[in-house]
């Protein structure tokens, strides 16, 4: 990790030197334990804090709709995250002329919901390497396997690989098995429908409508969020329980056929929720009804984006 | 007075207070605890190092509470303030409690006073505990509190080896313990060490010196415009923080009600006007706003910072903003720019 | 069942080539049944069906024209590529894909309208009152937390 770093910071002074950009979209050292946070380094001065290490969990592609087209932006890419930036391209989000991706294949990112799970808070280090984690606890170091702690999106990941990067830290990994992710969502629909509801409204029910899962996600862009609509009232804001599976069921349809399933809304969840079997669903129709799996380039329209009267019509009896 | 509650006997306690009570508890469901009614099938989880995730200001002002109904078949208003049972709530840290006080100001004036909140407060029984390993994320000896800190509370339990040691501070609550063992003068010494030695372990997260006056100072500065860089704008940090205390009220036509639920500063939409008009347009505005609206206006309206160092908004940031270091480099501000500018 | 089942019926306004359908659909139905009339069934999001859904609907009938013969030429094609999916996202999550039924209706259906909704309303009664996904009818406007 710390080589790929150092590589990481000579590519963005070189950028910089070479006038490429006007902002770098990476991480920076934390200040709360174990958080590293997003960064946006404007000078090659602000890169003393630069950090690159599997505990950085936010999908950075979430910034790029913050910044005027004409922005040039380089932005440090994993797998998932370079796919949401091809995605955010399609929908017109940012000219890809005016992005610079830098790529980092990606051996998955630590659920630091884990780590704390199995330690309790008081983690004052962490290292990694390839096959292990340690981290300091009340002095005593505690390791385990990178396995144990990844985020479970990250488990099932088929793209580690950034898809049209312009330069490539260090070498591609051996590609994900789509079975994985495929009998996940096998298995939740092999179980009966009431037992599928249970599960829903379980996880569904502890939602306090704080929208960090729409905040953090890239392709949740609007500016104005059909939650915050009076007129046509199409949801209620409260926590009721139909007022959270409403957010929970519309926020993943809207997901369709643009959700990378990087994880980043679960990861931003104060509560715990799990999401993403909702968005999996989705993607595995999408690959068979449509062919079409999201961000595997800049140009291909996603399915509910565009009309085409070929389409599969299996809906009209 | 301080009574002894042997922990062995703590289920049995809880159960016969549950007799004239609604007795909550910190319960750990899901892998995180939040205060639920005992005979919820949760573990116990009175002694974590750290408090609840979702804070106890809900027991007094539910996240969504509806505050009138309409009966459209006989086309007349309903009131929904059902009088609580009376209730008690074991288990609340210091924090969270001094947090009730603090929001007591806003809605139980003597000139102001909430029924809803009003009517909730005045039939509950808080019972603390004390936090014997303050975790490091938390600050409330910064902000003027403690982990044994009495402020808001009728109770306050310091967890000794096998026992709780229970020191009683309202005459509502020396009818519950009325009945109990004296503390010795031993153990009342034990509880006062461990409580000595759990506030020598926190260390001053920054300094609050004439705080309001250096934020005010800093008012312009693009340091707001640096933090909201990364702020998600999400509702995280306002919505589990326990003094955080913004509504929104809505006329929820399509089920007849009218609902108060929390509402954050974080959302554009908070301050958006019907006009068009947003005084907070950006990130950076809104970022600001809850520092300042914390540490400075709170300062400048009651002389009270309108934080109890729970940490909270630490912790649960998505993006790992620590309100801690913000507020250090934010003092440090005010000699090197604005003197500069 | 005791009562009858609630139905949606949200129905495009041209799909109705007969004057006594046409009458029979905006003045007779009966009580149970709530009509919501639309240009064209494109103009249907998915957020409309879940509304419904929670308004507490035990069965949602879609009448439009049938697709070549849409009075917006391609209005209801694009937007039932969605709903197809989203039918498929609440069956995923428990919500029977059953009790949402498309209609397309032709020139020369007259009295199919009535038909296809007594149809419906047996095969609804069958498969009971929607007891997944919370409605706002049965449900407080208070979360599970305390």
């Amino acid at each position: 990790m710390s080589e790929i770093k150092v590589k990481l910071k000579t590519e963005i002074e070189r950028l910089f030197s070479e006038d490429a950009v006007d902002v770098v979209i990476a991480f920076k050292k934390e200040n709360a334990p174990l958080r590293p946070q997003p960064a946006f380094f404007k000078s090659v001065d602000e890169l003393d804090n630069l950090e690159y290490n599997s505990l950085c969990q936010n999908n950075l592609a979430n910034y790029l709709t913050r910044y005027p087209h004409d922005t040039l932006i380089g932005i440090v890419v994993r797998g998932c995250e370079s796919r949401s930036v091809n995605a955010l391209v399609v929908e017109k989000q940012h000219p890809r002329e005016n992005l610079y991706l830098i790529g980092i294949p990606c051996q998955g990112i630590i659920d630091i919901k884990k780590i704390i799970r199995k330690t309790g808070e008081e983690v004052s280090d962490f290292s990694e390497d390839e096959d292990q984690v340690s981290v300091t606890v009340k002095g005593q170091k505690v390791t385990f396997t990178r396995e144990e702690l990844l985020h479970d999106s990250c488990l099932r990941c088929v793209h580690p690989n950034p898809i049209n990067a312009d330069v490539l830290l260090s070498d591609p990994l051996p590609e994900g098995d789509p079975a994985i992710a495929r009998q996940a969502v096998e298995e939740f629909e092999a179980m009966d429908k009431d037992e599928r509801y249970a599960w829903f409204q379980h996880e569904a029910e502890r939602c306090i409508r704080c929208y960090a899962c729409r905040e953090s996600c890239p392709m949740c862009y609007c500016t104005e969020c059909f939650v915050d609509h009076a007129t046509p009232r199409w949801t209620e804001s409260n926590i009721s329980p139909a007022g959270t599976q409403a957010w929970h069921i519309i926020r993943a349809f809207h997901q369709a056929g643009r959700c990378t399933s990087c994880g980043a809304c679960e990861r931003a969840c104060p509560m715990d929720i799990k999401m993403t079997y909702l968005t999996d669903k989705l993607n595995e129709d999408m690959q068979k009804v449509y062919q079409f799996e999201v961000g595997m380039d800049d140009e291909t329209q996603p399915p509910f984006a565009s009309f085409n009267l070929d389409d599969k019509k299996r809906f009209v009896v | 007075m301080m009574y002894i509650l042997e922990k062995k006997k703590l289920d049995q306690t809880l159960k016969s207070w549950s007799e004239k009570y609604e007795v909550f508890a910190p319960q750990k469901v899901e892998g995180f605890s939040q205060f639920l009614p005992v005979e919820a099938s949760g573990e116990l989880a009175l002694t974590d190092p750290h408090n609840t995730r979702y804070p106890p200001k809900a027991l007094f002002m539910p996240q969504s509470e509806a505050l009138l109904r309409y009966n459209r078949r006989l086309d007349r208003l309903e009131e929904v303030n059902t009088p609580p049972k009376p209730r008690l709530i074991f288990g609340i840290r210091p924090c969270d409690a001094a947090a009730v006080t603090l929001l007591d100001t806003v809605f139980n004036t003597e000139d102001n006073k909430d029924p809803f909140w009003a009517k909730r407060r005045d039939e509950t029984i808080l019972i603390g505990m004390g936090c014997v390993e303050p975790p490091q994320t938390c600050f409330c000896t910064t902000v003027g509190y403690g982990p044994f800190n009495t402020a808001g509370l009728d109770a306050l339990v310091t967890e000794l080896d096998d026992i709780f040691a229970v020191e009683v501070l309202s005459e509502k609550a020396q009818a519950l313990f009325v009945d109990f063992p004296v503390a010795s003068e031993d153990q009342q010494n034990q509880a006062q060490a461990v409580q000595t030695h759990a506030e020598e372990s926190m260390a001053p997260a920054f300094d609050t010196t004439d705080l309001k006056q250096r934020l005010d100072l800093i008012f312009e500065s693009d340091y707001w415009a640096e933090i909201a860089d990364s702020c998600l704008g999400c509702g995280v940090c306002t919505f589990l923080c326990p003094t955080c205390f913004c509504f929104d009220i809505v006329d929820e036509v399509q089920r007849n009600e009218r609902v108060r639920n929390w509402d954050t500063c974080m959302f554009r939409i908070y301050s958006q006007e019907a006009s068009g008009h947003n005084p907070r347009p950006t990130r950076k505005e809104r970022t600001r706003q809850r520092l300042m609206h914390k540490y400075s206006y709170w300062l400048g309206h009651i002389d009270k910072i309108g934080c109890t160092g729970c940490g909270r908004c630490v912790r649960y940031c998505p993006v790992g903003l620590d309100i801690r270091a913000m507020l250090r480099t934010a003092s440090t501000l005010e000699s090197e720019r604005v003197n500069a500018g | 069942m005791d009562t009858r089942p609630k139905i949606a019926l949200f129905q495009c306004q041209w799909c109705l080539y007969s004057e006594p359908d046409q009458h029979w659909v905006d003045n007779e139905l009966p009580p149970s049944i709530h009509l919501v009339k639309l240009s064209c069934t494109g103009r249907i999001n998915p957020l409309h069906i879940l509304n419904a859904v929670q308004g507490g609907a035990d069965g949602i009938m879609i009448s439009g024209c049938l697709p070549e013969k849409c009075h917006f030429k391609e209005g209801n094609l694009s937007a039932l590529c969605q709903h197809d999916e989203f039918l498929n996202l609440l069956d995923y999550i428990g919500y029977e894909r059953d009790r949402i039924r498309f209609v397309w209706l032709d020139l020369q259906d007259r009295g199919r309208i009535q038909r296809e909704l007594a149809d419906f309303e047996s095969e609804i009664s069958k498969l009971g009152k929607a007891k997944n996904l919370a409605t706002r009818i049965n449900e407080p406007s208070r979360g599970q937390h305390v």
